[in-house]
């Protein structure tokens, strides 16, 4: 009895959840309606025995994408009177067609019958004696690998677009050779000194700039001096002084 | 568990692995040509591999390997090689020639011949995946031109609608048999005669599915704007090779799984089919630009190719697969040109900028010709064979309406077609386009001869289009 | 043996068609000169292969073989090849075919040198010609023969027509090839209505089902008919349009608009023999449809008939040899009517020899005058061309069957078997054919007398005559050999003790039919009334234009109806001028103005308008909007579940 009652409440709450997502105003309050939504969903894998499942729910769709998500919608102007619009506009051939499509759907499930084998076997684990996780590992391994391997190919695929599409050589950007950076010592760069107390930076000497310009370690092609600019920073100070 | 039935995939995926480290060692830009070259040798290696592999369910019954795969998988490496000898001068154009491109037409392929040898629906999906994820990156590649960025972000919405429709119908159809795999789904439906409504509506929306992927109406709407955004090399991929694949899927799926309820899918088939056709071949003839044109054209193509599919016999099956063999020669040829069209180093695509192509540059204006009458289907050239055989099937299965109505709508293609060869031929010339590269000629005419001399290859390929076809009615 | 003798056989008929190639393609490139050679070369392997191939087959009794040659599509049920068949009908007639193409090849080169324009393109035309009848003659089925039968119309078009810059000659040529076309035509149906009947259109099928089939009925607008005497009808008709025969003769007189050689090789020897062929081909068909044999017997009579008494008429040399073809070709098939089929083959094999000589020996007076073909500007010629006249009168003898000339034995077969076959349409026959035996001597030796003898009419025509060169007299000689011995060299053979060894079951003679036998047992009064009748012939052209030269003129002026009647053609043209051209001629009017402009040509202008505006509605559907595209899939989904569910 108690499994049907937390099926009901969890299920209610998931749709009312997407209902929201859909139609909130706000996308900051329809990305976490969404979470709302997973954490139901979740809740429903609980109750029909997949924990392994309920977890990866969690922590994937409700603590990364989404997070990730929420990211996007807060830093992106999104105009939500233009999406609103678009909204109205289609608002009532999207009516419909959901009205058809539901009343289609109703007729399938109007010659629903559910083979009454089905609710023992699904209380069966596969493998006896095993943990869901363990299970599912044991059959992705074995069965499953070269789906496993595919899906291995497709997220392989999304990483090399997500990097084509998104990185870009501005030329307005600065990019370090990082192990350039790592190697130099200090005093490469800056003048080391003993500095005495209760002296002014007058009193020193004035400001003192780096010996080695930013672009030392800058990578080639990006942002910077051209090729057979002068390096060295003191070298032009003595020029600009000289100058004067 | 019999690995071996897959050498030619993972022989291929490890090629786009090897391919990926290369580019990713070499400097900047200097990587697209080896990489390209490289993606050649490993595209002949697995033509190789393909046709020497043995016959045979593997992976627990999730992969098959039969004639009808190396048939389907040859024209699927044909296209991914062809598609990158086009890119190798027309990416260093307009500056897209990163070796990325060249390992994610690598990994599409993969994915392309795993749909092709899926005998499962996880499989189909997972392969499905993986080429559409690979096309949708490959069509925005261009990102310094607005229309790649649309027509990439477009393919991906509405393909990953279709997605979804498809993976609704996947779920349906294991509700309510209980299984996956098609031979799971075979048996069921062959001891049960009566279809029950949810497995009717899990076949439609996988039927949708696929439909999205060879752009049938009315699931084409994507096609216009992403042929005519994505770079020309990749429209000559996104044409050929993930059709072939989802043609595959298609046929392997009616005539498999659901083959015994071939008489409550050949109406929607034929249904489809007379639509795409109509309104390939209508709508092509009010198109400015040639690759929305030759959009059109593929809808119009798609069609014909269903014809075959909606005669449900062996012979159906056979001319189906000689109409996407010549398909593959017509369009990749067609592109060829289109890929050759630019002026002072821009890329022009408008119809007319073919203006006076015969007086300019007649060898390639004769190539284009030959294409165009192909396709239009005038005999003796390869395409007429095509659409003879898919017809022919259609008449001895008795779709008299469907015939009719797909060769007057042929009539109505031929006139766009035949338009080309009069602006080429007999219009003014405008300016001469730019010299051609040689592996654009190679392309062109390699493909023109092909359609030319098709007819002397009849007989084989009938013969092979036979014993692929009866591997899927054993 | 039979290996070697079939590929020497398809060379034989390959070789001309190489001749074509070489000499039509390249003929411009590589000049005159060559394509004449590589022609001739063709044909002269084609001749001597030919005659290999009817060695073997006489030395080792090669029984019909199939000659397969091309194997073009074979799979499954779909199934199209290319067969050659050879039996003694077809290398008989591949040998004469061959000779006397190689014959007027080589005389061509004379007779063309006067041409400002290279003649490449007359000799490849040849060439293409001489291998259109091959592959009539070698067919194995009857879409082979077909193509060959509509290969040798476009040939003839193309050499009748082949002074193209003359209105006369173009209008020739399409007239020929018009009159084929409505012959063409019943042919086809003919050729349908067969395969309906038996299911094939190879002769060993279509031969082994005769039987069976033979009581068959064939339903049309609801009469019935014997099937074979309906197919036979069709067939026949076929044959009188490439033959010649009366209603549809009319093209071959104006086909002599084209070069005299082109007249010898086909519109004498070669292409107007088909008729006979297919009628000889069919003879197992023929056999079993004894109506329609009977209608061939009066045709032909009739024909034999009419021309003979046109040619008495005519003005101009070639027309008047022109219409002896027509005349002789009835003969022919007098003799098929009547069952002799054999005998109808060795009259068109030893016609083809002295017919290809009377035209050759014209032409060679037209050349040596300078294009002058009007017989009545002419005469006392053998003084100048002493060589072409005794080839002429060679040629003269054998076409009116004086013995021992070629004629005489051919010609006289038919009258017996004519007789022989004992039925009235027989005795009309061989009355008919008797008298045109009379006037063939007669307008013969018109011809004769009025060119080569008496005196010349025109004194500057006279003076400016030649002698032929070598390289046209050399061929004539050739066939004036054949002319005089041909007859009772090939008899034996073609008709006489050999004949049944000879041909070999390629010609097939009904069990009841024994004319071959009954033919040689003639009353020896009607059997030598021929010879009687053409010796009668010179003796009246003799008093007629040499002793007393004013009797022809004062007849055609005394009789002038008749005389207008005869040089009219009996008004054959006239006639269908009226009946056909000028009731065609208003149809098409009223097609093309009502028709075709306005009705053909704007449902198509209101198809183009409709499309077009479908263009441009589903250019416009395509908005480029993400929902909309979006909805138009989800709309489409619906709309096919839909269908799906309300289907299933």
């Amino acid at each position: 009895m108690m499994p049907i009652i937390l099926f009901y409440i969890f299920a209610v709450i998931l749709l009312l959840s997407a209902v929201m997502v859909v139609i909130s105003r706000n996308s900051v309050h329809a990305a976490l309606f969404l979470v709302l939504a997973f954490c139901n969903a979740s809740g429903l894998f609980l109750i029909a025995g997949a924990e392994f499942l309920a977890i990866l729910l969690i922590a994937i769709y409700a603590g990364a994408v989404m997070i990730l998500f929420l990211f996007i919608v807060m830093t992106m102007q999104t105009n939500l009177v233009q999406l609103k619009e678009g909204m109205q506009h289609y608002l009532p051939v999207g009516f419909c067609i959901a009205i058809v499509l539901v009343v289609e759907l109703i007729i399938v499930a109007i010659n629903w019958h559910i083979d009454p084998n089905v609710a023992e076997a699904a209380r069966q684990p596969l493998l006896q004696n095993m943990s869901n996780t363990k299970a599912l590992g044991s059959l992705i391994y074995t069965n499953y690998i070269f789906l496993f391997q595919m899906a291995g190919l497709v997220l392989l695929v999304a990483m090399i677009g997500a990097i084509v599409l998104t990185l870009r050589k501005r030329p307005t950007n600065r990019r370090q050779v990082v192990a350039r950076q790592h190697m130099r010592e200090p005093n490469q760069t800056l003048e080391m000194r003993s500095v005495e107390l209760n002296k002014g930076v007058d009193d020193l000497g004035g400001y003192l700039r780096p010996k080695e310009t930013y672009y030392g370690i800058a990578q080639e092609d990006s942002f910077g001096p051209k090729p057979g600019d002068k390096m060295d920073i003191t070298e032009k100070r003595q020029e600009r002084e000289q100058s004067k | 568990m019999n690995w071996t039935l897959a050498i030619p995939e993972i022989a291929l995926s490890i090629s786009g692995l090897i391919i990926l480290l290369w580019g990713a060692i070499q400097k900047k830009g200097n990587a697209f040509f080896p990489c390209a070259i490289l993606s050649i040798a490993a595209f002949v290696a697995v033509g190789f591999l393909t046709l020497t592999v043995s016959n045979g369910v593997g992976y627990n019954g999730l992969f098959i390997n039969d004639e009808f795969s190396r048939y389907m998988k040859i024209l699927i490496i044909i296209a991914g090689f062809l598609s990158i000898i086009l890119s190798i001068d027309f990416n260093g154009k307009n500056d897209t020639n990163c070796f990325e491109y060249i390992a994610l037409i690598v990994f599409s392929t993969v994915g392309a011949m795993v749909m092709v040898s899926s005998n499962d629906l996880m499989t189909l999906y997972m392969g499905l995946e993986l080429s559409s994820l690979a096309l949708y990156i490959l069509c925005a590649i261009d990102r310094k031109n607005v229309f790649s960025a649309e027509s990439g972000v477009k393919y991906f919405v509405l393909g990953s609608v279709a997605s979804g429709i498809l993976l609704y119908g996947i779920s349906m159809i294991y509700g309510f048999s209980g299984g996956m795999g098609y031979s799971t789904i075979h048996q069921i439906i062959a001891s049960n005669h009566a279809l029950s409504a949810g497995f009717a509506v899990g076949l439609v929306f996988v039927l949708v599915g696929l439909c999205f992927k060879i752009s049938a109406v009315p699931f084409h709407m994507w096609t216009p704007d992403v042929y005519q955004g994505a770079p020309t090399p990749v429209t000559t991929f996104l044409s050929t090779a993930p059709k072939f694949a989802a043609f595959a899927l298609f046929l392997r799926l009616m005539i498999g799984p659901f083959g015994h309820l071939s008489p409550q899918w050949q109406l929607l088939i034929e249904v489809i089919a007379i639509l795409s056709i109509i309104i390939g071949s209508v709508g092509a003839i009010a198109q400015t630009n040639i690759k929305r044109m030759m959009a059109y054209s593929s809808i119009s193509h798609m069609g014909f190719a269903l014809v075959g599919l909606a005669a449900a016999t062996p012979d159906g099956v056979m001319g189906t697969l000689i109409y996407l063999t010549t398909y593959l020669f017509m369009n990749v040829g067609t592109f060829a040109v289109i890929a050759a069209m630019s002026r002072k180093g821009h890329v022009v695509e408008n119809i007319n900028d073919l203006a006076g192509l015969g007086k300019t540059d007649p060898g390639i204006a004769t190539a284009m010709a030959i294409f165009m009458f192909s396709m239009a289907g005038v005999p003796p050239l390869a395409g007429f064979f095509g659409k003879f055989l898919v017809f022919k099937a259609a008449l001895g299965a008795d779709l008299y309406s469907l015939t009719i109505i797909g060769l007057l709508a042929s009539a109505v293609g031929a006139f766009f077609y035949l338009r080309i060869v009069k602006i080429m031929f007999f219009d003014k010339a405008v300016e001469a386009l730019d010299q051609r590269s040689l592996s654009l000629s190679f392309v062109t005419f390699s493909m023109g001869t092909l359609t030319l001399v098709f007819m002397l290859f009849l007989s084989p390929m009938i013969q092979m289009g036979q014993i692929a076809a009866q591997s899927l009615f054993h | 043996m039979a290996p070697i003798t079939s590929s020497l056989f398809a060379i034989s008929v390959f070789a001309p068609l190489g001749g074509f190639l070489i000499a039509g393609l390249l003929g411009r490139v590589l000049g005159d000169n060559f394509a004449k050679f590589i022609a001739i070369l063709g044909m002269l392997i084609a001749v001597v292969f030919s005659w290999c191939v009817l060695g073997n087959m006489l030395h080792s009794g090669i029984s019909s073989t199939i000659v397969p040659l091309f194997d073009w599509i074979h799979a499954g049920s779909f199934n199209v090849s290319w067969y050659l068949r050879m039996d003694m009908l077809s290398v008989s007639m591949l040998t004469m075919v061959t000779s006397v193409s190689l014959l007027v090849h080589i005389y061509s080169i004379g007779y063309m040198s006067h041409e400002t324009m290279p003649t490449y393109r007359f000799f490849a035309y040849l060439s293409l010609f001489t291998f259109s009848m091959l592959m009539l003659i070698t067919s194995d089925n009857l879409i082979e023969l077909f193509f060959g039968w509509e290969a040798v119309g476009l040939s003839s078009y193309l050499l009748i027509g082949y002074w193209y810059t003359r209105p006369s000659a173009v209008a020739a040529a399409i007239k020929a090839f018009v009159v084929n076309r409505i012959a063409d035509l019943f042919f086809l149906i003919g050729i349908c209505v067969l395969f309906i009947l038996s299911g094939s259109v190879f002769y060993d099928d279509i031969f082994h089902k005769i039987p069976e089939l033979a009581n068959t009925q064939y339903h049309l607008f609801s009469y019935g008919f014997q099937a074979y005497e309906f197919i036979a009808l069709l067939l026949f008709i076929g044959a009188m349009g490439k033959s010649a025969q009366l209603f549809l003769h009319v093209w071959l007189p104006d086909a002599m608009e084209g070069p005299t050689p082109v007249s010898a090789l086909i519109h004498a020897a070669t292409m107007v023999t088909a008729g006979i062929f297919l009628m000889a081909r069919m003879s197992p068909l023929v056999e079993f449809a004894p109506h329609v044999k009977m209608f061939i017997v009066i045709m032909g009579a009739t024909t034999a008939f009419f021309a003979g008494t046109v040619a008495l008429a005519q003005p101009d040399i070639k027309k008047s040899i022109a219409y002896s073809t027509c005349s002789q070709l009835g003969y022919m098939f007098v003799a098929v009517g009547v069952g002799a089929y054999q005998v109808a083959m060795f009259h068109l094999t030893t016609h083809a020899f002295f017919k290809a000589l009377l035209f050759l020996g014209a032409g060679s007076v037209i050349h040596a005058l300078h294009d002058e073909q009007n017989m009545f500007k002419m005469g006392g010629l053998s003084k100048k061309l002493p060589a072409t006249c005794l080839l002429m009168w060679i040629g003269c003898l054998a076409l009116g069957g004086i013995f021992p000339f070629a004629g005489y034995w051919s010609k006289d077969a038919i009258l017996e078997a004519a007789w022989m076959s004992g039925s009235t349409v027989g005795y009309y026959a061989w009355i008919m054919t008797a008298i045109t035996a009379f006037l063939t001597a007669f307008y013969s030796w018109r011809i004769l007398f009025l060119v080569f003898h008496g005196k010349p009419r025109d004194q500057k025509i006279y003076d400016h005559a030649h002698e032929s060169s070598f390289v046209m007299t050399l061929p004539m000689c050739v066939l004036a050999t054949g002319a005089t011995i041909g007859g009772f060299t090939l008899a034996p053979y073609y008709i006489g003790k050999y004949q049944l060894a000879f041909w070999n079951d390629s010609i097939f003679n009904a069990p009841t039919n024994h004319i071959m036998t009954l033919m040689h047992h003639a009353p020896y009064l009607i059997a030598k009334a021929p010879l009687a009748l053409g010796i009668l012939g010179i003796i009246v052209a003799f008093i007629c234009y040499i002793a007393a030269p004013r009797i022809p003129v004062i007849m055609a002026s005394g009789l002038k109806g008749i005389y207008q009647f005869l040089l009219n053609a009996w008004y054959f043209d006239k006639l269908y001028d009226f009946i056909f051209v000028r009731p065609y001629i208003a149809l098409s009017k009223i097609l093309w103005k009502v028709g075709d402009q306005e009705i053909v040509e704007g449902m198509p202008v209101a198809v183009a308008r409709i499309t077009d505006r479908s263009a441009k509605g589903i250019s416009w559907i395509q908005n480029g909007s993400f929902a909309f595209y979006a909805f138009t899939m989800a709309i489409g989904l619906v709309v096919v579940l839909a269908t799906f569910l309300i289907y299933h």
